[in-house]
């Protein structure tokens, strides 16, 4: 009874946050072709293997409880829906949030984790082109976003809070504009969807999206620098404590 | 590790029945499901005969594991309308014969075929993976997934994840009501705002919530390497299920050519 009572809680959250889809950056099964099969899951696999060896170098034993709470975060984070301008509602990918908060290594292993737990568990995203949804959103949207936020940042100076908000808001859109052209070429790749209608249907939806997610983004890091900074990955100066961030238990 | 309950999402509804599909390990179920999902999704447009031959396999692989039929369609409903919208797309496209035309919007053969391929092959993959994860809980999936030789430290990252996002989720629902109950939610500019502090906010909670779990689980003797226990030993069924499903594979495209 109990099980049963959890089974139609998640669903109806899943249900919420499924009837207003984010067009496509999860690609279902059955979209792409072998050879984009395999290079996207290539990458993917290195991109974790590596991840996981950045991190445990950094975290060391702190990794599993650590990684494992931040990946539930971003889950929880992306079934929020909030208006986007233009009338409809978005949720969040999180891709540059994980980067900005994390760094890029815990970021994009925190990204994947969460895809990996949609895949399996949930059936957002198909198993077969796990690797694609990966690339897409852990390495370009993730990677990619934090090396574009951390350049915009150090040019406007990284003690700034305004190199933190133009930062995040420009890459946050960027990340999933490219999130989802890159995505748009593997369907066409595929042959599923011919080129020029996925890249119409994509970039005409993320354009909304992206600005959904650059506001929430922006808003996030905005809250968190004004009461935490010393949790960023690479806090401002002033925040930097003789304690160093891994230990910051209130 | 593995004890993951209490707050934890249970979706295997059907794990306790006992089933030839139930009596496989973890991880020979795992592997029957990703060997035919891969054969699936590799088999080219239009093979309409494998595919038939495939949706014969996974519909009896339904009806032995007997899984709770509602449920499964319930949720292929939900995850089919999320599909529906990227196989919309594959309609519009040049080539073939041209079925119906509206201005430079056409359907043709070409389009029909590929909409047709790709809806099959998301509908027949869906349905495995459903069976799947209607019979087989988190735990046990995770521990085949380190059976097959998952690195160890990723799936006690997945399994962590897995025990806190009922948590956190229970968490971010309290603070939205919060939000709600202090009229905070009126208006989409103010709206967005709000959402956007309750996840800074939700953050900072998550990251002192995964310090306070590396002590407590220090207190209790962690030494940085998860402890796992003891997987179920592969069995010689296992083997037979799993050369059976090859064997399935290769008959479903053998089937295209000879017939």
């Amino acid at each position: 009874m109990i099980e049963t009572l959890a089974l139609v809680r998640l669903q109806s959250i899943i249900n919420h946050a499924m009837w207003h889809p984010i067009v496509a950056l999860h690609i279902p099964d059955g979209f792409l072709n072998f050879p984009v099969i395999a290079v996207t899951w290539v990458i993917a696999i290195g991109l974790i293997a590596l991840a996981l060896r950045k991190v445990q170098d950094e975290y060391q034993d702190r990794t599993v409880p650590l990684m494992g709470v931040c990946a539930a975060f971003i889950f929880a984070a992306q079934m929020i829906n909030f208006p986007i301008p233009g009338g409809t509602s978005g949720h969040l990918l999180g891709g540059t949030l994980a980067g900005a908060l994390l760094g890029p290594w815990a970021g994009s292993l925190v990204m994947s984790v969460v895809f990996i737990v949609q895949a399996v568990v949930f059936q957002d995203g198909g198993i077969t082109v796990m690797g694609a949804n990966i690339f897409n959103m852990g390495l370009i949207g993730t990677f990619g976003g934090y090396y574009l936020f951390r350049a915009i940042r150090n040019g406007i100076g990284r003690d700034k809070l305004q190199g933190m908000v133009v930062g995040t808001a420009i890459a946050a859109w960027v990340s999933v504009m490219v999130a989802a052209i890159v995505c748009a070429f593997e369907l066409a790749l595929s042959e599923a969807v011919p080129l020029q209608v996925a890249l119409i249907a994509m970039m005409s939806w993320h354009v909304l999206i992206g600005i959904g997610e650059a506001l929430i983004t922006v808003a996030t890091v905005t809250f968190i620098w004004r009461t935490r900074p010393d949790l960023f990955y690479r806090a401002p100066h002033r925040a930097i404590t003789s304690t160093p961030r891994s230990l910051s238990i209130r | 590790m593995m004890l993951l309950h209490g707050g934890a999402f249970s979706l295997a509804i059907d794990n306790q029945r006992s089933t030839p599909w139930q009596d496989l390990t973890p991880q020979a179920r795992i592997l029957c499901v990703v060997i035919m999902a891969m054969a699936i999704a590799l088999t080219p447009n239009g093979h309409w005969l494998t595919w038939g031959t495939y949706s014969i396999g996974i519909l009896s692989t339904v009806l032995v594991s007997q899984v709770t039929l509602s449920v499964l369609l319930q949720r292929l409903a939900v995850e089919l309308s999320f599909v529906s919208v990227v196989l919309l797309g594959t309609l519009f496209r040049e080539g073939g014969d041209i079925l119906w035309q509206w201005g430079i919007v056409s359907i043709t053969t070409t389009g029909l075929t590929i909409l047709g391929s790709v809806t099959l092959k998301a509908l027949l993959s869906l349905l495995l993976l459903n069976v799947l994860t209607l019979t087989t809980p988190v735990t046990d999936l995770l521990q085949g997934l380190k059976t097959l030789k998952t690195p160890v430290l990723l799936v006690a990252i997945l399994a962590s994840m897995y025990r806190y996002l009922g948590v956190l989720i229970e968490e971010f629902n309290a603070m939205r009501r919060a939000a709600v109950s202090r009229n905070l939610m009126i208006g989409r500019r103010w709206q967005r705002l709000v959402v956007g502090n309750m996840i800074g906010s939700l953050f900072i909670r998550t990251y002192e919530r995964g310090e306070r779990v590396h002590q407590a689980m220090l207190s209790r003797g962690y030494q940085g390497l998860p402890f796992f226990q003891e997987s179920p030993k592969n069995t010689g069924y296992d083997l037979i299920a799993l050369s059976l499903t090859v064997l399935f594979a290769i008959a479903g495209q053998v089937a295209y050519w000879v017939v």
